[in-house]
């Protein structure tokens, strides 16, 4: 959490409803590209009405600015540093300190736009790579640094971005080349943070490098949906079905240790309409909120002013679309997230804290394969399919990289992957040996021997392709409340199984398993048959059968519920979102919908609920049940103070 | 004929049967022997584009076009994948406008180019990419809905319904529909014989069916015609009879059968079919194909169709936010049915949701061109040489 941003507002204020300037625990951010405009030059490099941008901004409630560092501009000649262009830049900082606002100092950054790592004098060389540039940056580095070492307005130090990253051609030539600039950094200032400015697994689709070691040893690091990343897991309407879990699924599979910026909020593309765009910035933002964020940055402040270059006007760049238009015009989008940060700011995360997910979903090591694996391009797919269902199911989760600790877990959800490592399967029978459940969906291949004595089934066979899924129940209640069916949906593999000692709870029309049940120590261990949350993500998300998303919801539900892995308040509509804030007094329940339309959700509390008010402020509604409805607008928000009887 | 190795002719073998892992990993042993073979570059480019991996299809497939600017395969790998990525249409124009010099017959690359031209905003260049692909085949379905949708943007749902109405009748799915309901899938391996037919109801029936499946209307009528000489209120053979007509653009035969044999069994899902088609195709009797499909929903709900044809003679209605619950109903049970694909596109337009609309016509591409098979059909003959 930022340690040095502006006081926050005192609880008092925040039960009186009055919403701070500020927010101090989880900032609402964007970023400030020096340039808006494609015919710009390089040489323009914020040299514009900063001031004015500030103060809009401030206005707004945005208190993190990231700005970014032209080496072009500030070393025009080898050693030689322009003082005047670098006066822009204490521009920048005096606008965020009359402002009270903070920023991120980014320091190698591509836009596509800016040319700010393209200097001149470097002719061929590579920026990444080769050793006299990379001393020419770490002294780039130390006098930026040095120049502002007792600036307040600064926060953060940010050594590159993702579109810089994405150019490495190794992952030791990124970890050597981020572990010096960290380094050169450190040298002049030890105080503030350091963050590592992309996300390991937008990244790995991008360029195939795995950078989580890197990532690791940085206090601070961001998730960004980048436009590739968008276009391979969730490329669709942004209102509904995946793309509305795709930004905390990024931020969650930015891992547990560390504190993540959910970055690059908001779209594309200009081709989709503003209020397509406001009401998915609404849920991207909440969603952080809501998944352990540490703060949001939006994509863009104003959108690029683009070439009227005919034939064609659109540009793929996903750095174009910001919160104001062109004219510096304040679109719709931008009054959501002055309302988010006013709810986000009245959520005093000292006070309250989100509940511990006990529910894990795996993500295999084979996703990290290069081609011709298929399976790190089918794994991170199944994962999100996953992560919706248990979305859906309204379990609190997360998600855990094989091969990391399983401690605090209750149930793990290992969705579709073809293998895993043998220290994984043991990891696996030790964890529900102890009391675990594990659900596991058959990948494809053979399958482990492991499964015979951890799930309790003898595999006999892939039976390949099925164009069609059925479910006939045989063993009513035993994991949640199933119902039989017959969809069309293309699974791509089939496991027969045999009897070794697992109850079988569905088969198939023909009698074959498709859900079994086994206990296993103190423990439950869930096989499925056939690859479902792959099949859906491998057919068409948007449209999937609503039986085999029951079916997998219901599963995940009813095993993580058994298991003591499931919401503290439960929900009755799988479109709606839940997440709780615990505290002392009372607790803060966040909802989010994920469907276009209007809707109701009931939420179920454990214990009586005495009121519920809005934490913005206002009346207080008596409920006096353990049971309330909450009315949710098209892709709405709220967030609600709840206290006890 | 282009040369082979071994390795590569597996790959191909395996992609052709759907084994994408085991292709991809023979392909990639093909790389490792050749690693300059557009083929091999192509193949992958289509592999990827059946998991779909844009981008990586997108890598493979530039890659056969620099080894082989001729590789037309690839090109339509290339231009389908920018398509089904989305916000490339820039570049997806390009691509379609090339292939559409190089294999000039092929109606596809046309409606495609059309639709990257639309995403792109260029109106006119779009309609007349679809006006050339309906010049090469006139029952292209696709480029039929793509100008009823310009209609619709330009017009209005008054001037663009007969568009879309002509469309459906297009789409061979909505006989498919018929022979669903009267339970007869496939057709028969040998045509049927009026004179092996054996003299009683239900074999008379049965191979009228059969007849009707192999489009001998004639056989299927007289069938029908000694049924009901024997017995004129059969329901089923009534049925069959207003079909029959139906075929034969007969339509007040049909509905006179239809409403006969609906007079006798009211809930007979074939008559339905048949007097709710008779209906949507006279102007001004919307209502009454709205009210005919809805109980039509009622005995067969499982098919997407079904609600289609609803969704259509609502749209008739003006009802666009019920014909859009329709739609999204039909596009549930059959995600591939490209008719409620351009159906759902349209009622969204009508409620200004431009981007979902734009999104469903793109599903619609995808699962029509998934449906051609296309690319094995280009890949065949480049590597004959162009003799297939």
């Amino acid at each position: 959490m930022p340690e040095d941003l502006p006081a926050p507002a005192t609880a008092a204020d925040a039960r009186e409803g009055v919403a701070p300037r500020r927010v101090t625990q989880f900032p609402v951010g964007v970023d400030y590209y020096p340039i808006d405009a494609e015919r710009a030059s390089y040489s323009e490099w914020y040299d514009t009405d900063v001031a004015a941008d500030f103060a809009a901004m401030a206005a707004a409630r945005i208190s993190l600015v990231r700005v970014f560092v032209s080496w072009k501009v500030l070393e025009p000649q080898v050693g030689q540093y322009d003082d005047a262009v670098a006066d822009r830049l204490d521009a920048v900082m005096e606008a965020a300190r009359a402002h009270d606002m903070r920023t991120i100092v980014c320091f190698f950054a591509d836009d596509r736009m800016a040319e700010m790592n393209d200097v001149t004098w470097a002719r061929k060389r590579d920026p990444r790579t080769d050793d006299y540039l990379l001393e020419r940056e770490i002294s780039l580095v130390q006098r930026v640094v040095n120049h502002f070492r007792t600036e307040p307005a600064i926060w953060a130090w940010e050594i590159g971005n993702e579109a810089f990253f994405a150019g490495f051609a190794s992952e030791d030539a990124l970890h050597a080349w981020a572990l010096a600039m960290r380094d050169a950094i450190r040298e002049v200032d030890t105080a503030r943070v350091i963050v590592f400015g992309a996300g390991a697994e937008t990244l790995v689709r991008e360029s195939g490098l795995d950078v989580r070691p890197t990532r690791d040893v940085f206090e601070y690091g961001v998730s960004r949906v980048t436009a590739p990343y968008r276009a391979y897991a969730a490329e669709g309407p942004l209102t509904y079905g995946p793309a509305t879990y795709v930004d905390s699924f990024v931020l969650r599979a930015g891992g547990v240790a560390h504190q993540v910026l959910a970055d690059g909020i908001g779209v594309h593309t200009l081709d989709v309409s503003v209020a397509e765009e406001a009401a998915y910035t609404r849920t991207a933002m909440y969603s952080a909120l809501m998944n352990r964020a540490s703060g949001v940055m939006l994509r863009r402040w104003r959108d690029v002013e683009t070439e009227r270059r005919e034939p064609y006007y659109q540009d793929p760049f996903e750095v174009l679309v910001g919160v104001n238009d062109v004219t510096g015009r304040a679109k719709p989008v931008l009054a959501e997230v002055s309302r988010f940060a006013r709810v986000a700011a009245h959520i005093d995360l000292r006070r309250y804290t989100p509940v511990p997910e006990r529910a894990g979903i795996l993500v295999p090591a084979e996703r990290y394969e290069p081609l011709p694996s298929l399976a790190g391009l089918y794994d991170p797919r199944s994962c999100l399919q996953a992560y919706i269902a248990a979305k859906e199911a309204h379990l609190p989760v997360r998600l855990v990289s094989e091969g990391e600790d399983l401690d605090g877990l209750m149930a793990l959800f290992v969705p579709s992957a073809a293998k895993l490592t043998m220290a994984m399967w043991t990891s696996l029978a030790a964890f529900v040996q102890s009391g675990g459940s594990v659900v596991l969906s058959y990948g494809g291949g053979d399958a482990d021997p492991a499964v015979r004595e951890l799930f309790g089934v003898e595999f006999l066979g892939d039976h390949g392709v099925r164009p069609v899924v059925s479910c006939r129940i045989a063993q009513p209640g035993l994991v949640g409340d199933l119902t039989s069916f017959d969809v069309r949906l293309d699974v791509p593999h089939y496991a027969l199984l045999g009897s070794g000692g697992a109850t079988v709870v569905a088969t198939d029309a023909t009698g074959s398993p498709l859900l079994t049940a086994h206990q296993y120590g103190q423990g439950r261990a869930i096989f499925l048959a056939a690859p479902l949350e792959r099949a859906i993500a491998q057919s068409d998300p948007w449209a999937a059968p609503d039986a085999i998303r029951d079916l997998l919801r219901t599963v995940y539900g009813s095993v993580a519920r058994a298991a003591g892995a499931g919401p503290i308040i439960d929900c009755d509509e799988p479109a709606a979102e839940v997440a709780l804030f615990q505290g002392e007094s009372a607790d803060i329940v966040v909802v989010l919908s994920h469907s276009p339309v209007p809707t109701t959700a009931t939420l179920t509390a454990e214990r009586v609920v005495a009121s519920v008010t809005d934490v913005r402020g206002g009346a207080a509604a008596d409920v006096g049940s353990k049971a309330f409805g909450v009315p949710l607008e098209p892709n709405g928000a709220v967030a609600l103070r709840l206290t006890y009887a | 004929m282009r040369e082979r190795s071994a390795t590569l002719a597996a790959a191909e073998s395996l992609a052709r049967q759907g084994a994408i892992g085991a292709a991809v990993a023979a392909c990639y042993e093909a790389l490792a022997i050749d690693h300059r073979d557009p083929l091999v570059r192509a193949l992958l480019a289509h592999l990827m584009l059946e998991g779909d991996f844009y981008d990586e299809a997108i890598t493979e497939a530039t890659a056969a076009i620099e080894l082989d600017p001729d590789c037309s395969p690839a090109y339509l790998a290339l231009g389908l994948a920018y398509d089904r990525r989305g916000g490339m249409s820039d570049q997806s124009v390009l691509v379609w406008h090339e292939l559409a010099e190089v294999e000039e017959d092929l109606v596809t690359a046309h409606v495609q180019l059309g639709e990257a031209f639309a995403a792109a905003a260029f109106q006119d260049e779009a309609l007349d990419s679809w006006k050339r692909a309906l010049e090469l085949d006139p029952k292209e379905a696709r480029a039929t809905y793509n100008l009823a949708i310009a209609s619709l943007k330009r017009e209005g749902m008054a001037l663009a319904l007969p568009l879309f109405r002509k469309a459906g009748e297009l789409d061979p799915s909505q006989d498919e529909l018929f022979f669903v309901l009267l339970g007869v899938r496939d057709r028969p391996a040998e045509p049927v014989d009026p004179a092996a037919v054996e003299p009683n109801r239900e074999a008379r029936l049965a191979a009228a069916a059969l007849a009707l499946r192999d489009e001998d209307l004639f056989t299927a009528a007289e069938l029908v015609r000694l049924t009901l000489d024997e017995v004129a209120d059969d329901p089923q053979a009534l049925a069959l009879a207003a079909y029959v007509y139906l075929k034969q653009e007969a339509t007040n035969e049909a509905m006179a059968c239809a409403l006969r044999a609906l007079s006798i069994e009211p809930t007979l899902d074939t008559a339905l079919y048949s007097l709710g088609v008779v209906y949507a195709r006279r102007t001004g009797l919307n209502r009454h194909a709205a009210r005919v499909f809805i109980a039509l929903a009622k005995q067969a709900g499982g098919q997407a169709l079904v609600h289609v044809l609803l969704a259509e003679s609502l749209l008739g209605l003006q009802r666009y936010q019920q014909a859009g619950r329709a739609y999204r109903l039909a596009v549930r049970l059959d995600p591939a049915c490209v008719r409620a694909r351009f159906g759902l596109a349209a009622a969204y337009l009508t409620e200004g949701r431009y981007a979902e609309a734009q999104w469903e016509i793109r599903r619609a591409a995808y699962y029509d061109t998934k449906r051609q098979g296309l690319f094995w059909r280009l890949y065949d003959r480049y590597t004959s040489g162009g003799d297939v």
